[in-house]
Order: structure tokens, then sequence, then C-alpha cells
């Protein structure tokens, strides 16, 4: 068991290394993010809508789109120069790659996050601060089930010619309950209700991480056979 | 020859289901459009619904015999499962996306719009996005074990999906009528007899149809298969 933490560890550490020393990924996710609230911010106008009501969409939309942009990016350099393969040749049990490049793609974007909810919480006025506690929670249980299947299915798009489109047309689809979901619970949390209002939404977060990393774990070993 | 005889069998009994096929689905016609009686409030589009929920019957079916063949290629790994699983979802992805068309008839005049964001409605769209999704996959990919194991994992989360998106719609909202064949006061009491027969025949018609379209495509899968192995066997041998 020792062993099996150690080799995800070694992943996850492989990752952050990479990251710090070329420092591509987490600055074009930030960048993509904020233009993504700025277009969405020229494109409704917020002296009609309340901010509270559009916020939130318009914030997962965000976390959404430069997730897809991170998780193409985390194997698409494995893919380069063979690294994937020698990852592979490595005596590291298949899902140990899979929950170490789940949690690299989760650190990220949680990073990413941090840095977009200062921007959002200003660009909309609205003050998070009041319900943070509950907003982190709820972040971070829809960021894992959308790493979840998304690390899945990166790792299975990386493979296909056409991978930067496959990624987001076989993603998207299949993530629609964690964007409702979200999306509903940040508003409701931003309006103030309490965590035990939104009980139900809770458990279906928490079912699709379950659901999508069990699924991951049972096929993984199908994706990453060379 | 002995092959020759057994593709015979297959085409006799392709034959036999054929006719039942077309039998069972001209009496859904006559059924339909004769014999059934107008619905009170809702007019002749009523009838629309005799097309409507078959078709939305063997969508569903159709993608949960790509989930069983998904797994059972995972499993097994026999290209026969590719085979099933892939043929499965053409199949499905047409149904639904005659779903998707119906509906909307059938909604405009009833509803008074063509489109709204209800429940069954949001997550049959997505169903349709997450089939025709894998159907690109399959398209993207040469064919072969790849393909076969990466389309057997997106037709297994697929289909995982489905209870989910249908929980996360629900509670995002719904106008749809209630489910009125299987009610909660017992089976078919919110309809009139004459309507469930002829809903039953229609049902019957579709279900073999299904089994007829998937026969012939499965044969046809089949034939590819056999043509790619006689042109590999001319070019090395030559």
């Amino acid at each position: 068991m020792q062993g099996y933490f150690n080799q995800i560890f070694a992943i996850v550490w492989k990752d952050f290394l990479t990251e710090r020393k070329t420092r591509e990924l987490f600055s074009s996710m930030f960048v993509f993010a904020v233009l993504v609230i700025i277009i969405f911010i020229f494109s409704v106008d917020l002296s009609i809508t309340r901010a509270n009501e559009v916020g939130p969409g318009v914030m997962w939309v965000a976390i959404f789109f430069s997730g897809a942009i991170g998780l193409n990016r985390s194997f698409m350099l494995e893919k380069e120069n063979g690294c994937m393969q020698g990852l592979l040749l490595t005596p590291a049990d298949r899902t140990a790659i899979y929950f170490g490049k789940l949690i690299s793609n989760l650190g990220f974007l949680t990073l990413m996050e941090a840095f977009i909810l200062p921007v959002f919480m200003v660009f909309f006025n609205i003050d998070i601060l009041p319900h943070l506690f509950p907003l982190l929670l709820v972040i971070f249980l829809g960021t894992l089930g959308f790493c979840a299947i998304g690390t899945l299915l990166a790792s299975l798009a990386a493979n296909l010619k056409t991978r930067d489109i496959m990624l987001p047309i076989l993603l998207y689809p299949l993530m629609v309950p964690i964007a409702i979901a979200s999306v509903r619970m940040t508003g409701e949390i931003l309006a103030g209700e309490p965590l035990s209002e939104m009980l139900n939404w809770m458990g279906l977060v928490v079912c699709f991480d379950f659901i999508f990393i069990g699924a991951a774990v049972m096929t993984i070993d199908h994706i990453l056979e060379e | 020859m002995a092959e020759e005889n057994s593709s015979k069998e297959i085409s006799s009994s392709q034959g036999g289901l054929f006719w039942l096929t077309a039998g069972t689905m001209l009496a859904a016609l006559i059924a339909i459009y004769v014999w059934v009686p107008t619905e009170k409030n809702e007019g002749i589009i009523q009838r629309v619904m005799y097309f409507h929920i078959p078709c939305a019957w063997l969508a569903f079916f159709a993608f949960f015999i790509v989930f069983v063949s998904s797994i059972l290629f995972l499993w097994k790994k026999e290209r026969e499962w590719d085979i099933y699983a892939h043929c499965s979802a053409e199949i499905g992805v047409i149904f639904c996306s005659l779903v998707l068309i119906t509906g909307p008839i059938w909604a405009r005049p009833v509803w008074g719009v063509w489109w709204v964001w209800d429940a069954r409605l949001t997550s049959t769209l997505v169903l349709w996005l997450i089939y025709v999704a894998y159907l690109m996959l399959r398209g993207q990919t040469e064919a072969g074990s790849i393909r076969a194991r990466y389309s057997a994992v997106v037709g297994i989360v697929g289909f995982l999906d489905i209870p989910l998106i249908h929980f996360s719609v629900l509670w995002w909202r719904t106008f749809h009528p209630k489910p009125k064949v299987i009610s909660s006061e017992g089976l078919g009491k919110g309809m009139d007899p004459s309507m469930l027969i002829t809903l039953g025949i229609s049902l019957a018609a579709f279900t073999l149809l299904y089994c007829l379209l998937m026969g012939r495509r499965v044969a046809l899968e089949r034939t590819k298969d056999e043509i790619d192995r006689l042109k590999r066997e001319k070019l090395y041998s030559s």
C-alpha cells in the first residue's frame, strides 16, 4: 500500500516539477478563464440582470473551459517524446497513473480557481467572503467530478489524431449533471442558503464523483494498454 | 460450402423476421390511423404519440444494448461484442433523433412551443449528444483493438451517466406530462384500452424493427470484416 501511494506521489511530483519549469499550463489556463469571464460580461448586460443570477454560471463555464485545456495539455505532454511509453514501462499500476494524473489535474485546476475567485468577486461585485467555506466545498466537489471523468477521457483522447476537438465533445455532454448541480448550488450559496438546503444536489455530485472514479479505476487498464 | 449454407440460413431467418415486422408495422399503422379513436383534448396530433413513445423506448433499449455489449467486450475481448455495440449505437442515435423530431411536432400545437427545457427533453438531448460523440469517436479511430476498447469505455461511462443526468435535470425543472402508461395508479390506468392496445402494437412493431435493423447491420459489419480479411490475404500472398 505504501508503495502504491509512493507511485501516485511520484507522478504528481513529476507533473508539478514539469509545470514549475515550463509554466505553460497554469498561465494559459488562468488567462483563458479570465477571458471567458470578460467575454460573458460583454455578452450579458449586467445592468439588466442581477449579477447573483448570472455569476455562478459564468464562473463555472470559465472553470470548465479552462479545465478542458488543462486536461488536454496534461496528456499531450506525455505524448511528446514518448513519455507515456516510459510511464507505462515503469512497474507502476495503471490505476496509480490514473490517480496521479487525477490529483495533478485537480491540483492545477484548484490553484487556478484560487486565482479566478477573486477576479470573479471583483468583476461581478459579489461578496463571497461570508459564504467562503460552503462555496469552497461545492467548488471542490464539482472540480473533483470534472477531473475524475476528464482525466479518464483525456487519457483516451490523447491517442486520437483529433484530440483537441474530441475531448470537449466527449466530456461536455457527460458532465452535464456536474454543471447543473454546481451552478445551482453556487447560486443558492451566494443567495445565502445554508448547505443543508441543498443536500440532494450535494448527494448527486458526491455520487457522480464516486461513480466515475470507480468506472475509471475499472476501465483505465483497457485505455492505457499499448 | 458450409459457409454458404449458414449465410442462406441467416438470410431465410431474416426473411421471416422481415415479413413479421412488415405485418406488425402494417397492423400498427391501421390501428393508429383507422381503428383508435381521436383523443378528446389534443385532437389528431395526439396520434404522434404512437411513434414518439416507441422511438424513445427503442433508443433507450439500443443504448442499453451498447452498455451490455461494451462490458462484455472488455471482459471477453471478442470482436463480436464490438460489432453489436457499434450497430446498436447507430440504431439508437437514429431513433433518438426521431424522438427529438417528433417531440417538437407534438409539443407545438399542445404546449404552444416547439421546445421547453423540461427534464425529459433535456435528458434525451444530452443522451443524443453522448452517443453522437460515441459514434464520432468510432469514426475518428482506425479499426482495431484500440477503437473497440476506447468506444467500449465511452459506451459504459455514457450509460452510467444516464441516471445522474435524469435526476439533475429533473430537479432542475420539469413540465413533461407525468407518465400515463405506467402511472402510480397501476399499469395503463391513465389511458383508454384502445389507445393502450394501439401503443402496444406499435411498441411491438418497433421492437421487431430494431431486431431486423440490428440483424442487417451486424451482417453488413461482418461482411466488411470478411472483405478486409480477404484483401489482406491477397495483398500478402501476391
